[in-house]
């Protein structure tokens, strides 16, 4: 299976650019020193519907395809990480209504979703269950025609400026998480609920990442996403698919960091020379400008794939989200170094880019979850089975 | 067809400075073309004023009009004394009034039209031109296509023609001919506003001392009025500044503002965008401060001095006043 | 109440420009933009729209078959049809030219308010509003800083010498807006979709109306040479100096020019 962008992609990122670049880029550094929710942008974003793009039409959206979608997250992420976030969480924290939610409660919520009036976030990861997802605590109680939540989430993105968020809470203890977990669409201000902390971060520091609390926080039966005991099914579904929004992220971050390199060696003279005729820079540049490459056009199969709906998908997403999050953080850390001591200084944006990068590597599943991921797949492809553990119970 | 050279002279009460340099320009060229330079003088003043034109050269002028109408209600009239004229070329100020009237007579009588000219010549009997275009990188001299129509319209910017001094002619004032009945006169000033403080108008100042962003604050042009005033000069700003309300927009240098041409432009915290750079790049001296060493000015500027404006401009203004004795 | 915005497709900013061997500016694989000062009038007439003043605004634009990129992205920005007039014996055009075409082209879209920007980047061109209107012999409301309509009548605050005033005429009028209309929006990403399906028609030289002949060879000036500016020299760089310094530096510079 092939692919090829379109011309509507290239004016749907020469769009994209020109916002980023005009309005977004000139309030990177701002955003990071300051620590705060860029809600202009935001406002920004929304007026030109680029946070309806995961939506249907009908819920006033503009339904574009996955790579269209990466090409948004990516062309803002390449000015500013924190602000990419923004289109990215609202599809993450959309995805579970949108595989397993019902008519009805599209409906009701994506209409304020698609036209950026309301932020959506996503909540699984509690402190002591991130990369075991299935160690989640939260509970949720059936009392007559609600649900009763309690219990807390940590390392929210958006979590304190949602207005809706998708909770995942065991309603089955006994269970487990694999199978006694159920999702839930929790608006923020219900009773109960409270986000009382926001954590300081090595990077994107305009995006708050929050603890959340939820303290007999009422929610109604007809806010429950899918089946009870659905809840772990519709998870990983979820981040197979939203994990793919992190490596366009990636890609963004590191083109902006390999553009900001070629720039300014291209300007700084050293030995009599610009720093981008040593040939050893040009070395640097060559394999950063490839590997950005690579992983940019990985993540554009992938995103093709995942709009075929091919069998595989958690393959494509992975791959791409781990070659994408490993590129950034190299092509940025090398950014930093080509760019020397004033790379190293908050007047340049390199180093900022290089702090943004390392959180491409740590959610939305870790690298090292993620090559779990790969490697499962690779193993059933080359019909090499899974772990003997598991050969066991299915007899094979 | 005659070879003399028309011109637009406005009045606003007296002559404007624009009147004055076109009678000059148009007189030099009249020399070369074995013409006489002809005045279309309109506005408040114009038939008392006219005359006077004879001093920087004209030999005639024609009085369109002496009303407060838009300037553009002139056309019909300026139309019907040019086509009686038959002239070589009319020269326009390239100011709003002036492009009014020379586009109203392109249209009118399917005149070529050229400018706005940093040059303009008598050659082979014909006029030929020479203008910067695409923004200054290239200058190309044209000339009217064979069997077109005449006069050429030619806009002049301000301060390329120096008026002269000590003439003493005076011209023979005649009233227009008619005008042409045309929907041009049906434009009429529903409203004035007069701001409050007097307003220089820069395209006559021969010194500019200009802020842009990086001025801060209405307060911030503080001491570029005084350097301003220790030179002799006006002072401008950037649509940056304008747009900020930290003056008011006739003293907008660029594009959508003023075309000045004075002998010294002094940048002060102007980047030098190109939007600016079109209302000032023919300023025979450029000197910019800036605190970005980086600033697209630094690239055009005579003379590029990196540092703090508000240390450098009080200095500089100092600086003058010692030099002058004051 | 109907406005047609005129717009023009220019070179970017910035671009690399040059004159082609025959003197005509070369336009071949260079990155093309709407004229910016043409995103003023864009802006004002959709306001207009946006206000509920005026119902219809249609875009009007000459040039080669490549400006029909231009006209999608007006109506990305809005709007509801767009006119693309093109013919090979347009190439070259003057402002003259410019003028007589979309005069005659106005003429059969009969709009209530032809609206321009103020000036085109490229050749610095101004001409072109007063020109049409005088050709079509409708008034003129030039470098507005706003632009109102009602009542049978067009208006422009207009800056002046001390101030500014409302300059007004009857409709229909030929108007043009300076920078101070306010900022162009940008396309958003539904304007885009839509702009995809708004009607684009192309008409040639012969559907408005026009033979070659009418057009007096096509210019009615010619480039006689194209060359680069006079080298100046490099500029003066002062730096790092304490401010009294720096000035004294300047004023010895003055000095050394007779400028004080």
């Amino acid at each position: 299976m092939t692919y090829l962008p379109t011309a509507d992609h290239d004016e749907l990122r020469a769009m994209v650019r020109e916002l980023a670049e005009e309005r977004i880029a000139p309030r990177a550094a701002a955003i990071d020193e300051g620590g705060e929710f860029p809600w202009d942008l935001k406002d920004l974003l929304a007026q030109q519907d680029l946070l309806g793009t995961c939506f249907d039409e009908r819920h006033g959206g503009t339904a574009l395809d996955t790579i269209g979608q990466s090409i948004v997250a990516e062309e803002i992420a390449r000015a500013d990480a924190t602000t990419s976030l923004i289109p990215i969480v609202q599809k993450l924290g959309a995805l579970p209504i949108i595989l397993a939610g019902s008519d009805e409660q599209k409906d009701r919520y994506f209409p304020r979703l698609a036209s950026g009036e309301w932020l959506i976030a996503f909540g699984l990861t509690e402190a002591a269950a991130g990369s075991d997802v299935s160690a989640n605590r939260m509970r949720a109680v059936r009392d007559g025609d609600a649900y009763v939540l309690n219990g807390s989430k940590r390392f929210i993105t958006h979590g304190s400026v949602a207005n809706v968020l998708t909770v995942f809470a065991l309603t089955d203890p006994e269970a487990g998480g694999r199978r006694g977990m159920s999702a839930f669409i929790v608006e923020a201000d219900t009773p109960g609920f409270a986000a009382p902390r926001v954590e300081h971060k090595m990077g994107i520091r305009g995006s708050p990442t929050a603890e959340l609390t939820f303290d007999d926080v009422r929610v109604p039966v007809e806010n429950r996403i899918g089946d009870e005991g659905e809840g772990f099914r519709i998870a990983m579904a979820t981040l197979d698919r939203s994990r793919l929004g992190i490596a366009a992220q990636a890609v963004g971050i590191a083109q902006g960091a390999l553009d900001a390199a070629v720039a300014y060696a291209g300007e700084r003279q050293q030995f009599g020379q610009r720093v981008v005729d040593f040939q050893g820079i040009q070395w640097m540049l060559a394999d950063m400008a490839s590997q950005t490459e690579a992983a940019r056009q990985l993540t554009y199969a992938a995103a093709a794939r995942v709009d075929a709906s091919v069998p595989d998908l958690p393959y494509w997403t992975s791959t791409a989200k781990l070659i994408a999050g490993d590129t950034a953080m190299r092509v940025t850390t090398d950014a930093v170094q080509i760019l020397g001591g004033y790379g190293y200084i908050t007047e340049y944006p390199v180093e900022r880019m290089m702090r943004d990068a390392k959180i491409t590597q740590l959610y939305e599943g870790t690298q090292q979850i993620q090559r779990l991921v790969v490697a499962r797949q690779l193993l059933q492809r080359a019909g090499v089975g899974a772990r003997p553990r598991e050969r066991r119970e299915t007899g094979a | 067809m005659s070879n003399d050279i028309l011109f637009l002279a406005e009045f606003n009460g007296s002559a404007a400075r624009s009147a004055l340099e076109l009678a000059t320009g148009a007189a030099q060229l009249a020399a070369k073309s074995g013409g006489s330079a002809v005045a279309l003088a309109y506005g408040p003043g114009a038939s008392d004023g006219a005359a006077a034109l004879g001093a920087q050269g004209a030999a005639r002028a024609i009085v369109l009009g002496d009303d407060d109408r838009p300037a553009i209600g002139f056309a019909p009239a300026a139309a019907a004394a040019v086509r009686d004229a038959d002239a070589l070329a009319l020269l326009a100020p390239a100011t709003p009034n002036g492009r009014d009237i020379a586009a109203a007579l392109v249209g009118l009588l399917d005149l070529p039209a050229f400018g706005p000219v940093r040059a303009a010549r008598v050659a082979d009997g014909t006029i030929e031109t020479e203008q910067a275009t695409l923004q200054g990188s290239v200058i190309t001299t044209s000339r009217p296509a064979d069997g077109a129509p005449t006069p050429s319209v030619v806009l002049v910017l301000a301060n390329t023609f120096t008026p002269a001094e000590g003439g003493s002619g005076s011209a023979s004032v005649e009233q227009a001919p008619g005008a042409d009945d045309s929907a041009l006169a049906k434009a009429t000033v529903a409203e004035r506003h007069e701001a409050e403080a007097k307003v220089v108008n820069l395209e006559e100042a021969t010194v500019i001392v200009a802020g842009g962003r990086g001025v801060g604050s209405e307060e911030g042009f503080g001491p570029l009025r005084e350097l301003a005033s220790a030179l002799g000069g006006a002072v401008g700003a950037s649509r940056a500044a304008a747009d900020a309300g930290w003056i008011p927009y006739q003293l907008q240098i660029g594009q959508t503002g003023k075309v000045v041409k004075p002998s010294l432009y002094l940048g002060v915290g102007i980047s030098g965008a190109i939007q600016h750079r079109v209302g000032m790049q023919t300023a025979e001296h450029v000197v910019a401060i800036n605190k970005d060493p980086d600033a697209p000015i630094g690239e055009f500027a005579d003379l590029f001095v990196v540092g703090d404006l508000f240390q450098v401009v009080p200095a500089l203004t100092d600086e003058i006043k010692r030099r002058k004795g004051a | 109440m109907k406005i047609v915005v005129c717009i023009k497709q220019v070179p970017a900013t910035g671009a690399d420009k040059r004159y082609t061997d025959d003197l005509r500016l070369d336009r071949a694989g260079v990155e093309a933009i709407i004229n910016p000062l043409d995103e003023y009038a864009i802006e004002q007439a959709l306001r207009l729209q946006d206000a509920g003043t005026v119902e219809t605004v249609s875009y009007l634009s000459m040039g080669p078959e490549q400006a029909s990129e231009a006209l999608r992205r007006a109506l990305a920005m809005g709007g509801d049809d767009a006119t693309l007039i093109s013919d090979p014996a347009l190439a070259g055009a003057d402002e003259w030219t410019t003028a007589k075409v979309l005069a005659s082209a106005l003429d059969k879209l009969a709009p209530d308010v032809a609206l321009m920007g103020m000036a085109s980047d490229d050749a610095r061109g101004s001409l072109v509003p007063g020109a049409v209107a005088a050709m079509r012999n409708v008034p003129l409301l030039s470098y507005g800083a706003e632009l109102t309509v009602g009542g049978g009548e067009a208006r422009v605050r207009r800056l002046s010498a001390t101030g500014f005033d409302w300059v007004a005429a009857p409709l229909p009028v030929v108007a043009s807006v300076t920078d101070q209309v306010g900022e162009p929006r940008y396309a958003s990403l539904k304007g885009i979709m839509a702009a995809k399906r708004k009607p684009l028609e192309t008409w040639s030289l012969a559907d408005v109306g026009l033979s070659a002949d009418d057009l007096r060879g096509g210019a009615l000036t010619t480039v006689t040479d194209a060359r680069p500016p006079e080298a100046k020299p490099p500029t003066e760089r002062v730096e790092n100096l304490p401010a009294a310094e720096a000035a004294a530096r300047i004023a010895d510079w003055l000095a050394a020019r007779k400028l004080i």
